[in-house]
């Protein structure tokens, strides 16, 4: 089943003193359960893509859709709604929230959803289990190491059950052993759990695991790897 | 929304300084503006007091003449009719001041001033402004007498001391002939310049005698029981009493000139307080730019995530609103044994300054008044100030653009 589809994709930024393509016409299906990495030289897309792909930004021209939903267009307020119910996020700099500990950074996207309360400790609980963080669910971020901080940051993804996720450059501020880590959690998350992940990476730890391998050149697609592991 | 609340509140904290910073200067703009309107009001409470204890009274009944022309010739009858329809408000009423006043001229062997003389009933007198206090010599009037007290600075003119005779001389009531010569039975110290220099008080039936003005007064002062009710008496009373011979005046009307330049004051303080709010504006407003500039990648992040801006616009105006309401709670509780010491414990003027309060006729001294109308009043101001930049944030939130910010 393809979780996303776009047609002839382009976003060309105006507001620039050159007018710049930074997608140029990507037609892109991404099947559920696929744990996918895009990857280009800097410059090439991949965070615009991103970008549209989570409805954060709308695109010049084309169109995206998610399941059967078509996003480009959306209002504001319900793309919000959409965003909340479908999509998971993992930046670079994990961006959690400081003054809520691990478990109320996780609890928080449940809380968007109007979530039962009597089911939603429990399921923060799981979740911080899975990234192997059961011990700090009391502790805010900034007692974290970083490592710690984006396996927060991939519990809270996985909090509202998202159709995919998507994580831009989620190991580029990690070292070798919590890239690792986080890498291995993911892969086990996505074989286990079914769950489709979609990165944007200049790493090579995450090419070398990933089973399908996207690159842009200059807003367009130039390669589309796809292997067995 | 318990989760917006933890969520406001837990970011205050979490950069303590700036919070305290900002609690800091709403508390000084509110304590400042507190002791400064209580400072302010506080002295036209007691030009107030003065003037209608030692002057005006709260309201008074004149011959409806009287204003136009005060003389003699228009001084008011205590008529049946007058008694008759003040009655209905004696409750209302702790007591009345009769007074009868004109020009005269007074001599003594030494030398002949004009003299402000005023009849006096002895007991209302006391009462109303504590007269006998200020006898310095000799001793007070009493009801049946055939004597006058001369004020200090009036005897130094003449000199004339207790026991010397003094000749008063003026026009009476109708055009007749005032003439009369009266020993000092005391000498009084008078707060206000101007009427140490001329007053002399008689006993009231001695005064209507040298007049020749038989039962009539000048003025007849009302205090009444309340006087917060004074404004509502005077209504009362100018519709009982008959408007062909009777006018009653409040103290407002009798000390509108007094009232305009305090009210031409005030503006010109408000201009001040209107400065402090505008720098402590500011002041609030770095703060919480500062704090924008700092979670402009946060807001765009819980808004990526899923957050609706009205949500987190809520999150940040509730951040505004316990400041604000610390803040405002905090410079009033502060300002209050401020205010409370001042009150009861008026700071004295001496000098230069304390000379010139003094020629104006007033206690040299500077109180601070305890209406808690002010600590309301400012309150509220720096509390809707602060709030009203608080709405800044929840402004650029709904205005933000969540790509360029989340991507960090």
């Amino acid at each position: 089943m393809k979780v996303i589809r776009t047609h002839d994709l382009s976003k060309t930024y105006n507001h620039l003193v050159v007018p710049v393509k930074a997608l140029v016409n990507v037609n892109l299906e991404i099947s559920e359960g696929e744990f996918t990495a895009i990857v280009g030289p800097s410059g090439s897309g991949k965070t615009t893509l991103l970008n549209m792909l989570g409805g954060l930004d709308q695109p010049t021209s084309g169109k995206i859709f998610i399941d059967d939903t078509e996003i480009t267009g959306m209002k504001e307020s319900r793309l919000i709604d959409f965003r909340l119910r479908n999509i998971g996020f993992v930046f670079q700099s994990y961006n959690l929230i400081p003054v809520l500990t691990a478990i109320e950074n996780v609890s928080f996207i449940m809380l968007l959803q109007n979530y039962p309360k009597d089911k939603m400790e429990k399921r923060a609980r799981e979740l911080l289990e899975q990234v192997g963080l059961a011990d700090k669910a009391d502790v805010r971020p900034q007692k974290l190491s970083g490592g710690q901080q984006q396996r927060v940051a991939v519990a809270r993804a996985l909090a509202s059950n998202p159709r995919f996720v998507l994580a831009d450059e989620p190991t580029a501020n990690l070292d070798t052993q919590s890239a690792f880590n986080l890498l291995d959690i993911m892969l086990r998350l996505n074989r286990e759990e079914n769950i489709t992940l979609l990165f944007s990476t200049h790493d090579q730890r995450v090419i070398d695991r990933a089973r399908r391998v996207i690159t842009l050149v200059d807003g367009s697609i130039v390669e589309d790897q796809h292997f067995e592991k | 929304m318990k989760i917006l609340v933890t969520l406001a509140w837990r970011n205050l904290w979490r950069s303590k300084r700036r919070t305290m910073i900002t609690i800091a200067s709403v508390f000084f703009a509110v304590a400042l503006a507190i002791n400064a309107q209580s400072f302010q009001q506080g002295s036209y409470e007691l030009m107030i007091d003065n003037m209608v204890r030692f002057s005006t009274g709260y309201l008074q009944i004149q011959d409806v003449l009287y204003e136009e022309e005060p003389s003699m010739d228009n001084s008011l009858l205590v008529s049946d009719s007058l008694l008759i329809s003040v009655r209905p408000f004696l409750k209302r009423i702790a007591y009345t001041v009769p007074r009868i006043q004109s020009f005269a001229l007074a001599s003594t062997e030494a030398a002949t001033r004009g003299a402000m003389v005023t009849g006096i009933d002895p007991e209302t007198e006391n009462r109303f402004n504590s007269l006998p206090e200020q006898v310095v010599e000799g001793r007070y009037l009493a009801a049946s007498d055939h004597a006058v007290l001369v004020a200090e600075g009036l005897a130094g003119l003449l000199k004339t001391r207790v026991g010397d005779t003094l000749v008063l001389i003026g026009q009476g009531y109708q055009g007749s002939m005032a003439a009369g010569k009266y020993p000092v039975k005391g000498i009084v110290r008078l707060r206000i310049p101007e009427l140490n220099n001329n007053a002399v008080y008689m006993p009231l039936s001695a005064a209507q005698d040298f007049y020749g003005a038989e039962n009539r007064l000048t003025s007849l002062i009302v205090m009444p029981a309340d006087p917060g009710d004074a404004d509502r008496l005077t209504e009362d009373l100018s519709a009982a009493v008959d408007s062909n011979w009777y006018v009653v005046r409040s103290w407002k009307y009798l000390l509108q000139d007094l009232l305009s330049l305090m009210e031409f004051d005030t503006a010109s303080n408000m201009v001040i307080i209107y400065i402090l709010y505008i720098v402590i504006a500011f002041g609030i407003f770095g703060t919480i730019l500062s704090m924008m500039i700092e979670r402009n990648a946060e807001f765009a992040m819980l808004i990526s995530l899923g957050m609706k801006r009205r949500r987190l616009a809520m999150v940040c105006l509730l951040e505004s609103l316990f400041i604000s309401f610390t803040g405002a709670i905090a410079g009033a509780v502060l300002a209050l044994p401020v205010v409370a010491w001042y009150h009861h414990h008026p700071i004295p003027l001496k000098g230069d300054l304390a000379e010139m309060i003094l020629q104006y006729g007033f206690e040299p001294v500077l109180p601070f008044s305890a209406d808690p109308k002010i600590f309301l009043t400012q309150a509220l101001i720096v509390f809707v100030m602060a709030v009203i930049i608080g709405f800044y944030p929840v402004y650029k939130i709904f205005r933000m653009k969540t790509v360029e910010r989340s991507n960090r």
